[in-house]
């Protein structure tokens, strides 16, 4: 059984996914990149294949996408996160004419047709709007990641967050709970200015219909609702949208079959 | 110390009259003509203006410069200037010194030369003539310059509107700085001796329309990044002059052999884009390589377009108002609009890149109108944020990420129409 990975090098977490010939997901893994995104991207992979008893051998093709793309010297290609996320949100929701991904380091928003990349926008080179900044919110407020995720499910009020700087942002929110301001307040709020961000980025591209949201924020129910809020509809969300573009880089390497490429063998021992 | 010596041989004609040949023959070896008179040119310009034999004056890169030669003066440009130091990496110190002038949000090549001035690598100017076209920064940064200085400033206001007043009013300007020119630095410079100069122009502009004409060749002869930085710094800084000729004839020399031969510059042309902005970042960048690498030409930038009329040579000043007048970066939109569905069609171009520079008003501020039009053609179309010449507000990671994106959309596009 000839298999197909992808590999994402994102800026927080690393994602493999293997594809088989079928074109299912046969297994995938997510660990932190840290400091040794290559490392982190053969560990992952190996983490990938031990799980179905493969070795590397039996990869037929790897690509590779995320910030760290080009560390991973051992693909046969690689792409980068928006063709990859676009890919692999096709593959849950072919009829997706928009995909929101939200990442570690950036946010991207990217238009469709008929499956193909028609227009992307990305975030600047700050944190805002990402999921960098919504950890360095819920560490601020003293709450894991989950729990600022379901506070924000749940909240029914919000307090306007005007900095999209994650360290005015920071001071933002230390002013408000120094006011006294309910956590719900805050955590709701926040999401709510992230959404209002993508949104004004989503709003710049061809309209179309339906969303799909990736990305490891995607994960986070509270953002999920933030922003069907904003953009007044309902958003698609894969099973697990954090390894979304893994999952397109998998099945770019799939097609690369036809192309003729092969994987230099020896790189990877 | 070693700065300070090192400065302080700028400053002197000799080191620009030693350096000439040396540096001549050194880029000569890159075997690239145009080049080498380019690198001729800026240390002749250099010694000229430090030598002070003949007027110095400062201008903008979109005031015609062969008014300036026409004087019998010697033109400076600060904006060319800061692009120059940007190549050299060394814009950091200038910038963050001109800075403390200034918002922020001023263009970086202006910040980078309010701190040059401090520096005092530029030489003193004896008058600074600028023109509110197309820079919105420009009338500041001069009048700064003009006060900090000491020196006088004459501005010619170029209105928005291209009609029969507007006309009268730009060549009264004209008219008007001429004589005040003349005046304040003593010259008996006559209109004839403007229309030397202009027919130098005009011989001149009669090759870059060549030129322009040469470069619609598939596969792409010359490289836009080229074309973005001495190329076009000839076209502002040296037009009129006998050095602008022989550049681009030079110039015209070299493309002309390359289109005949058959050969682009690059091994194999994929893709053919057309640069939009000015500018591009001149700090060492891996950007121009990176679309090399990928098989992407740039095959026209917006910068080198000879956008003006050919000029009828009766009376210069009247030439040069529609010159003025005709600038399609200036005024309403619908003018760019066009000349960039023009380049599109005529360079069969399958991608356009909109350089958008920090803090640059006049171009950026329309991207997204000339984008929505771009794409109407089916063409992609990508806003690249970035500075010029500040390498602090450039993000390598996003920008790659950005263009290889890009790059992927028109891959797949490429295929989905080639079946």
């Amino acid at each position: 059984m000839a298999l197909y990975a992808g590999i994402d090098v994102g800026s927080r977490t690393t994602k493999a996914l293997l594809l088989n010939d079928e074109g299912e997901i046969i297994s995938y893994h997510v660990l932190f990149t840290g400091a040794d995104p290559k490392g982190a991207s053969f560990r992952c992979l190996k983490e990938c294949l031990k799980e179905i008893g493969k070795s590397l051998k039996d990869i037929e093709m790897i690509v590779s996408t995320g910030y760290g793309r080009k560390l991973v010297n051992f693909a046969t290609k690689e792409y980068t996160e928006i063709t990859c996320h676009a890919r692999g949100a096709g593959f849950y929701f072919p009829q997706v004419r928009m995909v929101i991904d939200i990442g570690g380091q950036d946010s991207k928003v990217i238009a469709l047709e008929d499956g193909m990349v028609l227009d992307f926008i990305m975030n600047d080179k700050c944190a805002a709007g990402t999921g960098r900044f919504l950890e360095v919110m819920a560490q601020t407020l003293e709450m894991s990641l989950e729990e600022l995720a379901k506070e924000a499910s749940r909240a029914k009020q919000a307090v306007p967050i005007s900095s999209m700087c994650t360290v005015f942002a920071e001071s933002e929110v230390i002013s408000l709970i120094a006011e006294g301001i309910s956590r719900e307040k805050i955590v709701w709020g926040l999401h709510l200015a992230i959404a209002k961000r993508i949104a004004s980025m989503a709003k710049r591209l061809p309209q179309g219909r339906p969303i799909v949201f990736t990305g490891g924020v995607a994960k986070n129910k509270g953002m999920v609702r933030a922003l069907e809020e904003v953009l007044g509809e309902k958003l698609l969300v894969p099973p697990d949208p954090q390894i979304v573009g893994a999952l397109g880089a998998a099945l770019l390497a799939r097609d690369l079959k036809d192309e003729g490429n092969r994987l230099n063998h020896h790189r990877t021992d | 110390m070693a700065l300070s010596s090192f400065l302080k041989c700028l400053r002197r004609p000799f080191f620009w009259s030693i350096i000439r040949p040396l540096v001549c023959l050194y880029v000569s070896k890159e075997r690239n003509r145009p080049f080498t008179l380019w690198v001729e040119f800026l240390c002749w310009i250099f010694k000229e203006a430090w030598k002070r034999e003949k007027p110095v004056i400062w201008t903008n890169s979109f005031f015609p410069v062969e008014f300036i030669y026409g004087l019998g003066a010697i033109p400076f440009l600060p904006e060319i200037f800061s692009a120059l130091v940007a190549y050299f990496d060394w814009t950091r110190g200038p910038i963050s010194k001109g800075s403390l002038k200034t918002s922020t949000d001023l263009c970086s090549f202006y910040r980078c030369a309010l701190g040059l001035k401090e520096y005092e690598v530029m030489p003193k100017p004896d008058l600074i003539i600028s023109c509110s076209q197309i820079c919105d920064g420009t009338k500041a940064f001069y009048q700064t310059m003009s006060e900090s200085l000491g020196i006088p400033h004459l501005f010619v206001d170029v209105p928005f509107q291209k009609d029969e007043n507007a006309k009268r009013y730009v060549k009264s300007q004209l008219e008007e700085i001429f004589h005040e020119a003349k005046n304040i630095l003593g010259l008996k410079t006559s209109l004839e001796d403007l229309g030397k100069s202009f027919d130098m122009a005009k011989r001149t502009e009669s090759l870059m329309r060549e030129i322009a004409h040469l470069r619609k060749s598939k596969p792409a002869p010359f490289p836009g990044s080229e074309g973005m930085s001495y190329v076009s710094g000839m076209s502002f800084w040296a037009l009129g002059s006998e050095r602008g000729l022989a550049f681009f004839e030079a110039l015209k020399e070299r493309i002309e052999k390359l289109v005949k031969e058959r050969r682009g510059y690059l091994k194999e042309e994929r893709f053919r884009v057309l640069w939009l902005h000015h500018i591009r970042p001149y700090y060492p960048n891996p950007i121009m390589e990176f679309l090399k690498k990928k098989g992407v030409a740039i095959a026209y930038e917006e910068a080198n377009y000879p956008w003006w009329p050919e000029r009828g040579g009766e009376d210069p000043l009247e030439d040069l108002t529609e010159k003025l007048l005709s600038n399609p970066w200036y005024g309403p939109i619908e003018g760019r609009l066009k000349l960039v569905r023009d380049l599109v069609l005529e360079y069969q171009i399958d991608g356009v890149i909109h350089f958008s520079h920090w803090g640059c008003r006049q171009s950026t501020g329309g991207a997204s109108i000339v984008g929505e039009m771009v794409k109407s053609m089916g063409i992609p179309y990508l806003i690249l944020p970035g500075d010029g010449a500040d390498p602090d507000n450039y993000s390598p990671g996003q920008t790659l990420t950005r263009l290889q994106a890009f790059i992927e959309l028109m891959e797949r596009r490429w295929r989905f129409t080639r079946g």
